[in-house]
């Protein structure tokens, strides 16, 4: 196993360095990144071009962590967050972020709502059974809906006490830039991968020998120790999920899934459902939209005409 | 919006529609902008270097040119860009000088007036006192002045032996349709001043072989041009694929545009040799009107493949009021191998010629008198060029790249082919010449 090193600026949040396993059958790149492990398989180089493609996948995952966590200070997102009601200009990429985001506001008829984070301050999941009141809903509501953002692009103004966050898209976006850098660098040769990024999954095409890969993903069920396996041969695959993060009360299981329309958590929703689609960013929206769908999530993932696969 | 009662259930019914293709759309347009990592060069903050060195040969010993190139360009945070830029020439070797080649052998004085040269009978007269050094820089400025205006601005200066230029340009930038059309306005102004070694030929004076009659021949020791161009052009992104670019310039000259190095032989009405007079053969130097108006349209077209290739095609026309018309027309195809990449280059130019364009003067149009401006510099006469090169580059890691390019270049005139003894020399030589580059950026 070898440690690879990256420059300060390629890792600008002091990830731990990746490491490559493996032999010329199949590299195994490992790293961290967005609270998940990252892993690209490849098949078809030598030692060299594998190192060559994780630092690759590395650098542009970390990239987009670091541009567009809410951790991360001075970043847009902080910008935007902090903007005090000031019109920003943003750059070219965080503009098309808010473009995708607004049409997946208006498509998802509001369930899908980047300025819904501040819901998290009155839904704490912490395993307890305290419930925010209605009061507390509508009061938090208030702050809550993509209708209240004023984005001209390239302009963006943000009411204060609002906040965006890309945290709902933006694994299933490093997944798919990672995939893009890593087909710029492969160009014409003869090298087939998969990125793994915590179960958000896509590939070049199909392994070498024309057979799908086989990658198995952790399932959301209760039994922590029961593993998922998912066939691939094109496009990606994701997963959303309650990730077993709840609050119990009087017998109702709240997920930790929120509505913004009504400011309430979703309940009735599959544990987790996957699918897939040509790239993450659609099937990850999917699911999540599924999700939000509540009990109806099975109805709206079988109208979309996808593969899915829902754990109830 | 709707607010529902936790009493009466979790959720509402919602009507289920297929959005699966609408999201997919949205996803792709989502992945094909650019990520700001994918242009690493051209960071905020960063100097980026280029140094080339360019070999220029034509072949039977004439002009050689060895060009070192130096440029440095810095990206600021707020998008302005910094160019400097360094070019050094040397430049040997020999060039024509407008006389026909001759049955008998041919001597010329030196454009100094110290001592002349010899051309045997048949060969094309070539001037071979021709040396030069130039050292050239340039500085160029560009930045946003808000998000739909840019500006640039920049200054020129070169200087030779005998040659300076000086110049100053710029420019604005007007983006519209969130960028995907780009108006460009630019307004450039030069001053170039020659002070030849034996000072300036007067108009259609008669080559002088003594002192004397060097002298008579003589017109004061330096003069000057300048050139104003005004260009306006069109940027338009058709697709994701294909960017087209139009544009159309104006340049105006103004002052000594005569090549003072330049001749004309005076051909006998009879037998088509050289004409004589007191001993020697009459030869005048040239003339060119003092003024000369541009006018060129410029298309390209840039098409990405899906592999990564590139097609680049240009055409471009210019007209101007010395009777010249030229077209160029220009391919590249640059193919991605890997980190490598490989870019054939196709180039095909075609001129007609000047109105005061004459291989040579007669006998009796000497005689006369009334001749105001003639030239036999074959550039100016009808001619061809084609072009044949590759290119290859190899991308290096941390964004360093290498490149080599070699090009052929083959240029055929052709022209009225004389009388009498005229008719058995070649008056029309071909130009070939070799080029070679190598350049690293980094």
């Amino acid at each position: 196993m070898a440690n690879l090193t990256l420059s300060p600026e390629d890792n600008p949040s002091q990830h731990p360095t990746p490491t490559l396993s493996g032999n010329s059958q199949l590299w195994i790149g490992s790293f961290q990144a967005m609270a998940s492990d990252c892993e690209i398989l490849m098949e078809g180089c030598n030692e060299n071009i594998a190192s060559k493609l994780l630092r690759v996948a590395a650098k542009e995952t970390w990239r987009i962590e670091h541009k567009f966590s809410r951790y991360v200070a001075g970043n847009i997102i902080d910008q935007i967050n902090t903007s005090q009601g000031q019109t920003l200009e943003v750059d070219a990429e965080t503009a098309s972020l808010l473009n995708f985001a607004e049409q997946c506001y208006q498509l998802s008829e509001g369930l899908f709502d980047i300025s819904s984070g501040v819901l998290r301050k009155i839904w704490q999941f912490d395993g307890s059974n305290q419930i925010p009141n209605s009061t507390q809903i509508q009061e938090v509501l208030k702050k809550v809906g993509w209708d209240k953002v004023d984005w001209k692009p390239p302009l963006l103004t943000l009411k204060t006490d609002m906040q965006l966050d890309f945290g709902g898209l933006g694994k299933e976006y490093a997944v798919d830039r990672a995939v893009l850098a890593l087909c710029t660098e492969i160009k014409n040769q003869k090298t087939s991968f998969v990125v793994n990024f915590g179960g958000d999954l896509a590939c070049s095409g199909p392994r070498l020998n024309g057979t799908p890969w086989t990658i198995g993903v952790e399932s959301s069920e209760r039994d922590a120790s029961s593993v998922a396996t998912v066939s691939l041969s094109q496009g990606a695959v994701a997963t959303s999920g309650d990730s077993r993060r709840y609050l119990l009360k009087n017998g109702t299981r709240y997920s930790h899934i929120l509505n913004p329309l009504t400011g309430e958590s979703i309940v009735d929703a599959p544990h987790a459902i996957s699918v897939a689609a040509p790239n993450c960013m659609q099937a990850g929206m999917l699911s999540t939209f599924a999700m939000l769908h509540g009990v109806q999530a099975e109805e709206f993932i079988e109208a979309q005409g996808l593969q899915y696969w829902v754990q109830r | 919006m709707q607010l529902i009662s936790r009493k009466q259930g979790s959720t509402s019914i919602r009507k289920i529609k297929k959005i699966a293709p609408a999201l997919a759309a949205a996803s792709c347009s989502l992945l094909s902008v650019a990520s700001s990592d994918v242009l690493a060069r051209g960071e905020a903050g960063t100097w980026d270097f280029e140094v080339a060195s360019l070999f220029y040969s034509e072949a039977d010993d004439r002009v050689m040119a060895a060009e070192p190139v130096f440029s440095a360009t810095k990206t600021f945070e707020d998008g302005e860009v910094l160019n400097l830029k360094a070019v050094f020439d040397t430049l040997t070797g020999a060039s024509p000088n407008g006389a026909t080649p001759s049955a008998a052998p041919q001597t010329f004085t030196k454009p100094s007036g110290n001592g002349t040269y010899d051309i045997a009978a048949g060969d094309a007269p070539i001037d071979d006192t021709f040396q030069d050094t130039r050292v050239a820089l340039s500085a160029s400025w560009l930045a946003p002045i808000n998000r739909d205006w840019e500006y640039n601005a920049a200054f020129y200066g070169s200087k030779e032996y005998d040659y300076l230029s000086i110049g100053t340009s710029g420019g604005f930038k007007r983006y519209l349709n969130n960028k995907n059309t780009a108006l460009n306005f630019g307004l450039s102004f030069s001053f170039d001043n020659i002070e030849p070694e034996g000072d300036i030929a007067k108009p259609l004076a008669k080559m002088g072989f003594d002192d004397a009659s060097f002298d008579v021949s003589r017109d004061g020791s330096s003069d000057s041009k300048t050139i104003i161009d005004a260009l306006f052009g069109v940027t338009q992104v058709i697709n994701r694929n294909t960017i087209m670019q139009f544009n159309y310039s104006v340049s105006l000259s103004d002052g000594y545009l005569t090549d003072p190095f330049k001749i004309l032989s005076v051909i006998d009405d009879t037998t088509g040799g050289n004409f004589v007079e007191g001993g020697n053969n009459v030869y005048l130097y040239e003339a060119r009107p003092d003024s000369r108006m541009k006018h060129s349209l410029y298309w390209q077209t840039k098409y990405a493949l899906s592999n990564g290739d590139v097609i680049d095609g240009s055409y471009r026309f210019m007209l101007d009021d010395w009777g010249i018309n030229s077209h160029t027309f220009d391919f590249r195809y640059r193919w991605q191998l890997g980190s490598s990449y490989l870019e054939p280059h196709l180039r095909y130019y075609i001129q007609s010629e000047a109105d005061f364009y004459k291989p040579y003067i007669t006998e009796t149009e000497y005689l006369a008198g009334n001749l105001q401006e003639a030239t036999a510099d074959y550039r100016l006469g009808d001619l061809d060029g084609m072009t044949v090169g590759l290119k290859y580059g190899h991308k290096l890691d941390n964004d360093t790249e290498f490149n080599m390019r070699v090009e052929y270049y083959l240029q055929t005139s052709s022209g009225d082919d004389g009388f009498g003894l005229l008719k058995d020399q070649d008056l029309y030589p071909d130009t070939k010449a070799l080029i070679f580059q190598v350049g690293y950026s980094f």
